[in-house]
């Protein structure tokens, strides 16, 4: 017994709480987002517990939405690729929609690669969560094999569909739609260009028989293989795309997008390219001017002075009275004894007291006959207001 | 300083700016013109008074005045320069630590002290304390000796 004694290392938690325990350095919980010193104690603690569980509560809620989509795969719209973000807790990286072509790609990408598994490992030993959730928080092999699959006949299947008529899109749109326009006879297309970022321009080379997609809100270029086209009359339509018609056609040739006759309309009112003030500084300059006054009328409203600030109800009582003599219709009854509210140093009691004081000096002071104090006379309650 | 400051002299000019200072705060300084602190302190008002002018008004009371005793000796008045603090015609008082809350006696060391304890007094009034507490430290607030009753 004596042996184990001596030999305890100095390392090694004591069992009993009343032993001097080494002082173990600071270290960071990420579930408790609090410094502890208690090292591997702080895993068992309720608190330490409560919080895990809620953590990686709420990480499964979010991992719902992928898992949902792992199960069902589903083709990644542009406008939805912002909303894909994910903040993979274990990792602490985020995770988000860019570059994948369907809904959660990359998140599920993510959960499956061995990276994001020695992550969690490493998380849940550190944090004690209990090695049998790691299934839940990663996607396995078999899954995403079987995602896989799902994608490819998605990727097949949409060919057929057609051309969605969305001009503006990420890279992943133009991998469909290489691939759905390889279907048509007509078109042959020849290679794509990938080098695409988020709303960089890449000018390309024109060929006389190859297309641009220019689009003026976003300017992003987008180089496809050549077709049948007049060059001349796509660039025509290029160039006179009306600044509101942002899903105007791009492909006069191609039959399934919309035509939007308003390039005749829009010659009359001018546009962009020829120099013509945009409509909305001309018809709603009245709007604007509203929009800039009612915040005005708002911060007025609220620089309302504080009801319950000093002398607030002896303040708005004599803006009355000045109002009514400015208009001439009160007579100043200004009294020569009036005193204004005043605590003196030694002052004992309410205010008043104090002026009561001063009045009784006063008088005494004014007394020329030095007379034994008369008893007070009862006088009816008079309130001295302000 | 007087043709910067206005200086009051009679009892009921001194009630009548106290009643109409609506909802800014009112500096009725105390003192003399000749005498040397108070010249350093009618020279921090002066050239603090435009710039505080939004929420705050400045005036000078001329002790020597005999309209004015009445006062002098209702705010306890006994060393000069003294400056009294009014809110709506109600009377702020500060805690600097001295013994004295109802004024401020002395001066201010620098232009800035002085926009800052108005400051704690106007935001002090608008929330409905009547009593504030100092934001200067003690090394930067005048020491006085208040006599009690002339002991």
């Amino acid at each position: 017994m004596a042996d184990q004694n001596r030999s305890n290392k100095p390392s090694r938690k004591p069992n009993s709480q009343t032993k001097m325990k080494k002082n173990e350095e600071y270290e960071f919980c990420a579930v408790c987002k609090l410094n502890h010193n208690q090292g591997r104690r702080h895993n068992y603690f309720p608190n330490h517990v409560k919080s895990l569980s809620a953590f990686l509560a709420r990480f499964q809620s979010k991992l719902a939405d992928v898992r949902f989509f792992l199960k069902n795969p589903s083709l990644l719209r542009p406008e939805h690729a912002s909303r894909n973000r994910l903040w993979c807790a274990f990792c602490g990286s985020d995770i988000d929609g860019l570059g994948s072509t369907f809904a959660c790609g990359n998140a599920i990408t993510h959960l499956a690669s061995a990276d994001h598994l020695k992550n969690l490992k490493g998380f849940l030993w550190k944090y004690g969560g209990g090695m049998d959730h790691v299934d839940s928080f990663r996607v396995s092999e078999v899954d995403l094999a079987r995602w896989e699959k799902k994608c490819k006949l998605l990727k097949t299947d949409g060919a057929s569909d057609g051309f969605r008529g969305v001009v503006i899109g990420p890279v992943n749109d133009i991998q469909l739609n290489s691939e759905n326009i390889d279907t048509f006879d007509k078109n042959n297309i020849q290679s794509l260009n990938s080098s695409f970022s988020n709303g960089v321009v890449e000018p390309l080379q024109i060929y006389t028989n190859e297309r641009y997609q220019v689009s003026h809100e976003i300017f992003r270029v987008q180089e496809l293989g050549p077709l049948r086209q007049d060059a001349d009359s796509y660039l025509h339509v290029g160039t006179q795309l009306d600044k509101n018609a942002c899903s105007s056609n791009y492909f006069t040739g191609l039959h399934n997008l919309t035509q939007i006759s308003s390039i005749v309309c829009g010659d009359a009112t001018g546009n962009v390219h020829s120099g013509a003030p945009p409509p909305w500084l001309d018809s709603s300059e009245g709007k604007q001017v509203d929009v800039k006054r009612s915040p005005f009328n708002k911060s007025r409203k609220c620089s309302k002075l504080n009801p319950k600030r000093v002398g607030a109800a002896w303040a708005e009582r004599r803006k009355v009275e000045l109002e009514m003599e400015k208009r001439g219709a009160l007579a100043t009854n200004f009294d020569a004894n009036w005193l204004p509210n005043f605590g003196r140093v030694w002052q004992s009691g309410s205010r008043k007291e104090s002026m009561k004081e001063f009045e009784v000096e006063t008088k005494k002071s004014s007394k020329v006959e030095t007379q034994c104090e008369m008893p007070m006379q009862l006088q009816p309650y008079v309130s001295k207001k302000m | 300083m007087s043709y910067v400051l206005r200086t009051l002299r009679k009892k009921q000019e001194v009630d009548s700016i106290i009643r109409d200072t609506i909802d800014t705060v009112l500096v009725l300084r105390f003192g003399r013109a000749s005498d040397p602190i108070c010249l350093q302190l009618d020279d921090i008002l002066s050239k603090s008074e435009r710039e505080v002018s939004k929420f705050a008004t400045v005036a000078l009371v001329d002790i020597d005045s005999e309209d004015v005793q009445v006062y002098v000796k209702y705010f306890d008045i006994t060393l000069i320069p003294s400056t009294v603090f009014f809110f709506n015609a109600h009377h702020m008082k500060m805690d600097s630590g001295s013994a004295d809350h109802t004024k401020w006696v002395g001066t201010f060391l620098r232009k800035q002290d002085f926009i800052d304890v108005l400051e704690a007094i106007y935001r002090g009034a608008m929330k409905g304390k009547l009593i504030v507490s100092c934001p200067l430290p003690p090394q930067q607030i005048p020491k006085f000796q208040l006599l009690y009753k002339d002991v």
